[in-house]
């Protein structure tokens, strides 16, 4: 879908400390209130990991390789996790309840495999993973909405849902293999990441980038061959779509995370990495392998005291130059 | 509305000829409808009231007569329904009552389903039926109208709440909440022992209406079709089974 111009997302996960304030961020923001309680319009989720909703990969929904819309599943309460709050009144204030315990069992969550990964020690590995909703050229939500109730705006690309033409059929909610499309019980509509147009509007970053304490988010426009955007996604070519075989071609990116050697039984190095290459092409595609040299590459040659706009760019000195918002 | 005590005794005055049938209408007395049949609308006599506005137990439905009509998958008109839709299903059956007092149009439907659904939630739907009316002839489209110009007024019961929505739309994907809200109905889901469970729902509303896409019941015949939702197949918007063409309403005189 063409538009005039297209913001976009890079994050980079050497970076991503997994601290979670993007996601309070976007909650105090957006979702901690009337029905959005359950809903992380942001989530980080550790890789490899089921993510959030629970084995959201598998529930299908993107394009075909002829471009058909595909079916997929929607997500049970229970695969998001169902938010649970505590008795602190009771509790800790007017003692009425010698327990401090959640209102509802919790038997799953948003991070319930948080910092498990796979392997085994010493050559165990995560990582994490921020997702927001990729804001997608070819959006899946939108091409399945039977109301035009999504659209794209021409002026920055951001994907939103008319809550006016909203019925609540939740098409877009199976047909998001991201699954960023969120069913609102409370008003039986759906909503989603609005990456933060009010915000955007007045020139400021989202609240995820902005709050980010690793500031592993840039934001800019595609098009603008001076920005963080082109640099890391066009002319370096370090910053890759997840999925991208879902074939909704996002505009959210991520820099893969690079990993110390493995580990062979006598103690030494390998020339494999930690983190297995496969892996990362599984979330990120084939361009993985030279997006991990040139960072490799690059990273020498700064530290060998030389000159590298990739590094300087990847390490974000002033929030100017790593938000363009014009 | 108001009770009337006389009402039985009434009832059994009544000079319309389709009172003389049985008290209880079984299926087999029920006239199957194909696509541009006429029906013509019964008459409930002034001074007669059902024990509430839209109480779909009332005896009154019981005297008077009953149609049906076969309901099969609406043919797909978006990919999101497309990849839904089975349409090699069974046809099912909607049964209808359709009356009239002097101010005030009545539809009775009455359908099989054993499931249920009275919930949205993650992964629910709920059942629902909903009845359309042409604002024009029977040359608009009866999958939703065609055009503004051609456009027709919907009346959706959704289970769960009795809320009718007075909606219009000109062709599928235009549905629009209307700013008059003049229809109002009511539900009863039949847990029977045995035999299959049914809903029975009531949508009224008084014959004269004001606003721009509220069909004129003023008019000597009506073009009508009907729609209903599986809420257990995850039925919802044109995911749904439909009555094939329009059923033709005679109002009749007051």
């Amino acid at each position: 879908m063409a538009v005039k111009r297209q913001l976009s997302m890079v994050l980079d996960l050497n970076k991503c400390i997994g601290c979670h304030t993007c996601t309070s961020a976007c909650k105090l923001q957006w979702t901690n209130r009337n029905g959005r309680e359950y809903m992380y319009w942001n989530n980080v989720e550790t890789r490899p990991g089921t993510g959030y909703p629970k084995n959201f990969h598998e529930m299908g929904g993107g394009f075909d390789q002829d471009g058909a819309l595909r079916i997929g599943k929607e997500p049970s309460a229970e695969d998001y996790g169902v938010p649970w709050e505590y008795n602190y009144e009771e509790a800790l204030m007017t003692g009425t309840d010698p327990w401090l315990r959640p209102n509802v069992k919790p038997t799953w969550g948003a991070n319930w495999d948080e910092d498990e990964g796979e392997g085994d020690y010493p050559n165990s590995y995560y990582f994490y993973l921020p997702r927001l909703c990729n804001h997608c050229e070819n959006p899946a939500c939108l091409a399945a909405c039977s109301r035009n109730a999504i659209y794209k705006r021409q002026e920055d690309g951001i994907v939103l849902i008319d809550q006016e033409r909203c019925r609540g059929y939740r098409y877009c909610v199976s047909a998001c293999p991201y699954k960023k499309v969120y069913f609102n019980e409370e008003i039986s509509k759906s909503e989603k990441c609005i990456f933060c147009y009010p915000r955007i509007e007045k020139g400021l970053p989202t609240a995820c980038a902005k709050q980010c304490v690793g500031r592993i988010r840039w934001i800019g426009y595609r098009d603008d061959e001076d920005g963080p955007i082109h640099t890391l996604v066009d002319k370096y070519k370090v910053a890759l779509p997840l999925y991208p075989e879902m074939g909704t071609k996002p505009n959210v990116f991520y820099v893969p995370p690079l990993s110390p050697p493995k580990i062979d039984e006598a103690g030494g190095a390998t020339a494999e990495s930690r983190v297995p290459l496969d892996y990362l092409e599984s979330l990120f595609g084939d361009g993985v392998s030279a997006a991990l040299e040139t960072i490799t590459a690059e990273r020498a040659k700064k530290a060998e005291g030389g000159e590298s706009e990739l590094m300087d760019t990847l390490i974000g000195y002033r929030h100017a130059e790593m938000f363009k918002l014009s | 509305m108001q009770r009337t005590l006389a009402t039985l005794t009434t009832l059994v005055l009544l000079s319309a000829p389709t009172l003389s049938t049985a008290q209880v209408v079984d299926d087999a007395n029920v006239k199957l409808l194909e696509a541009y049949d006429t029906v013509k609308v019964s008459t409930i006599p002034d001074g007669i009231y059902l024990r509430t506005v839209n109480d779909p137990d009332d005896i009154i439905w019981e005297r008077l007569p009953e149609y049906r009509v076969a309901m099969l998958p609406a043919p797909a008109v978006h990919q999101s329904v497309e990849l839904r839709v089975n349409y090699d299903a069974e046809p099912s059956y909607l049964n209808m009552t359709l009356a009239r007092t002097s101010d005030r149009f009545y539809v009775r439907l009455r359908w099989v389903d054993d499931t249920k659904d009275t919930e949205t939630a993650f992964d629910r739907f709920r059942d629902g039926a909903a009845v359309q009316f042409s604002m024009g002839n029977d040359e608009t489209s009866y999958m939703m109208g065609d055009g503004p110009d051609s456009a027709v007024n919907i009346w959706y019961w959704r289970s769960g709440s009795d809320t009718v929505q007075n909606l219009a739309a000109g062709g599928p994907g235009s549905t629009t909440m209307l700013d008059e809200q003049p229809v109002s109905g009511e539900s009863d889901y039949l847990d029977k022992d045995g035999d299959p469970n049914e809903w029975t729902v009531v949508m009224s509303r008084p014959i004269d209406a004001a606003g721009d896409h509220n069909v004129s019941l003023t008019r000597e015949t009506v073009p009508m079709a009907f729609a209903v939702w599986q809420g257990a197949e995850k039925e919802r918007d044109g995911f749904k089974r439909v009555s094939d063409g329009w059923i033709m309403l005679d109002m009749g005189s007051e």
